[in-house]
């Protein structure tokens, strides 16, 4: 009898410390959900790169989910169902007063003018031509409406097409002459012919395309995390200005996106040696002087009305994180 | 050749039909019992909509989430969207595409339908690819529409018959095969020729089918425009809805949203009452 109630109690003992063992680390491992529209590719990397980082630093988890877009991203933050949002949520603060700060800027627009060089060579050709771009109110239709300005032209209309590489197809087929592609397509087409279709000369873009941003709550709650994540990035896209070859290498040292297919692997340090001259990553995390140039970005898309200084930094951007992250790692 | 008088109905029903068919009066009897469990029904269809209604007032002001405004402001911005002409814009845009195809898809889908509904020649062709435009995720396919037609109209078309086609052409082919065939052969017994089977037997019987069919295509037809826009090329009122988003301004995007429910729940209200009309006496509604 009291072998068998010894042996009850080192069951009993040996189910408590098996269960305590098992649900240990997952305890002690902190997910933290970032939502950004688009699969995952070798673009990521820079950030990417960082997040493993922060991973090392603070033992937490980041688990990275593509959404469809942005607006998708921002709905899901200020849902809670997402911690850290990629993309940019100026129009949600300034319409919805949405308790949601920008913390740091990944990477500025770099949309380029593709023409079909049979019909268009200068901007001077493309007066009262039909230029398309990306949707209403988008970064692209911005640019479209900065370029009339710049070369004094007037375009005949400007079309909404949602995605590079659908308009990409559209300027294989003829359907579209002139339009506005992201790097990556703007490359893929450009190398099909590179006779039939040019790239007109443009302004080095300054407005915001990628932003990390989370509600005040968040910021507010996880100060170390906003801090070292904002350190990581700084020191990720450093390197990668530096050296366009790093988030390739970095990748495989650090077993990022094991799956990524060869072709889009071998596209990884091209993509970054034609991003890093257009300035496609700033080094400083973009802080109020990023904040100031998307505001003329976005008066200049109507998506803001006003004046710049109707706005204040502050209303959009946390800045402290960023100026801490700065002190700690320099500010280069 | 005896008349023989097409039924609306199927089964034993349709057997009774020279007996059953109801006169005048009796058609106004139904038509008034309709209109009296219409007239019984109406606190409850309110109510079902004052409850929804509310519901979502309340989620709104709680608020569930600071993307879901309260009915009330989807209203005000309705209204201030009906003033600045947003909605007549939009429908110039899309509804076009929809009327062009569900006409292509009420003609040539209706023929196919009955073509396969009287060959098995066309029925083993055109069945297996309804079948399956019936059960394929449409929503993955309609981007791919670009490859083929760009991100023109044509594609918006093409989306209207991807979504309807399949509908409308089984219904007719459906119609067509559910011919009672007591009639056939009643019309066989009377040396009745193939071509007087077919328009006096079969496409009588099969008309309510048909008729029920295009109405469920328009419906699909809706659901293909609006994808289209949202998918293809944000124009009309998918633009309205992506654009209003991707600004946040959610309570336009909702009212857009309702405005194509409304405009859709409304057409195939009409068309049902039509159907009850021409093909289901007993059920019309005045």
């Amino acid at each position: 009898m009291l072998t068998l109630r010894r042996l009850a109690l080192c069951a009993a003992g040996l189910a408590a410390t098996s269960l305590v063992a098992w649900t240990e680390p997952a305890a002690a491992q902190r997910v933290i959900r970032v939502g950004q529209a688009d699969t995952l590719t070798g673009q990521n990397l820079p950030e990417l790169i960082a997040m493993a980082n922060t991973e090392k630093r603070l033992g937490v988890k980041f688990n990275v989910m593509a959404l469809k877009s942005d607006d998708v991203v921002f709905q899901a933050v200020i849902n809670n169902e997402i911690d850290i949002g990629i993309g940019d949520a100026y129009k949600g603060i300034d319409t919805l007063k949405a308790p949601v700060r920008h913390f740091f800027l990944l990477r500025r627009v770099a949309y380029f003018p593709v023409v079909n060089s049979e019909f268009y060579k200068t901007w001077k050709d493309l007066n009262g031509a039909d230029m398309a771009v990306h949707a209403r109110g988008s970064a692209t239709e911005a640019m479209a409406l900065q370029m009339e300005k710049a070369n004094g032209i007037k375009f005949g209309q400007i079309s909404f097409v949602p995605g590079s590489e659908v308009r990409i197809i559209a300027m294989r087929r003829g359907t579209m002459k002139a339009t506005l592609l992201d790097l990556p397509n703007t490359r893929k087409l450009t190398a099909e012919d590179p006779k039939k279709f040019i790239v007109l000369p443009v302004e080095t873009q300054s407005a915001s395309d990628e932003i990390f941003y989370a509600t005040t709550k968040f910021i507010g709650e996880n100060k170390e995390l906003v801090q070292t994540l904002s350190e990581e990035l700084l020191k990720s896209l450093r390197a990668v200005n530096a050296d366009p070859k790093a988030p390739a290498r970095l990748r495989t040292e650090l077993g990022l996106l094991k799956d990524l297919p060869k072709p889009l692997a071998d596209d990884i340090t091209p993509y970054f040696e034609m991003a890093v001259p257009g300035g496609l990553f700033p080094t400083d995390g973009g802080g109020a002087a990023a904040a100031k140039a998307d505001f003329d970005f976005l008066i200049a898309a109507g998506r803001f009305k006003g004046q710049n200084s109707d706005y204040k930094v502050e209303d959009f951007w946390d800045l402290a994180p960023l100026n801490a992250a700065l002190a700690k790692v320099g500010k280069n | 050749m005896t008349e023989i008088d097409p039924s609306p109905r199927t089964g034993a029903a349709a057997v009774l039909e020279v007996a059953d068919v109801p006169t005048a009066p009796a058609v106004a009897a139904g038509e008034a019992a309709g209109g009296g469990l219409l007239d019984r029904s109406w606190p409850w269809q309110l109510a079902s909509f004052v409850l929804v209604l509310g519901a979502w007032e309340i989620a709104g002001r709680w608020p569930v989430s600071l993307a879901f405004p309260p009915f009330s402001q989807v209203m005000t911005a309705m209204a201030e969207m009906v003033a600045a002409g947003d909605f007549v814009r939009a429908y110039a845009v899309t509804l076009p595409p929809l009327v062009v195809g569900v006409g292509i898809v009420g003609v040539l889908g209706v023929v196919l339908g009955i073509a396969m509904g009287l060959s098995r020649g066309f029925e083993w062709i055109g069945l297996p690819l309804m079948v399956v435009l019936q059960t394929a995720p449409i929503a993955a396919i309609i981007p791919l529409l670009t490859y083929f037609y760009g991100v023109s109209a044509t594609s918006k078309i093409a989306s209207v018959i991807l979504l309807s086609a399949p509908i409308v052409v089984l219904n007719s082919y459906r119609g067509i095969r559910n011919t009672n065939a007591s009639l056939l052969d009643m019309c066989r017994s009377f040396l009745g020729t193939r071509l007087q089977q077919v328009t006096k037997i079969m496409l009588p019987h099969a008309s309510g089918m048909i008729f029920a069919g295009l109405r469920l295509g328009i419906s699909a037809g809706f659901i293909g425009v609006v994808l289209a826009e949202l998918l293809i090329s944000p124009t009309g009122i998918g633009d309205l809805i992506s654009y209003n988003r991707s600004i946040a301004r959610y309570d336009k995007m909702f009212a857009a949203i309702l405005s194509i429910l409304a405009l859709a729940t409304v057409t195939l209200s009409l068309l049902q009452r039509l159907e009850n009309r021409l093909f289901r006496p007993d059920h019309a509604v005045s």
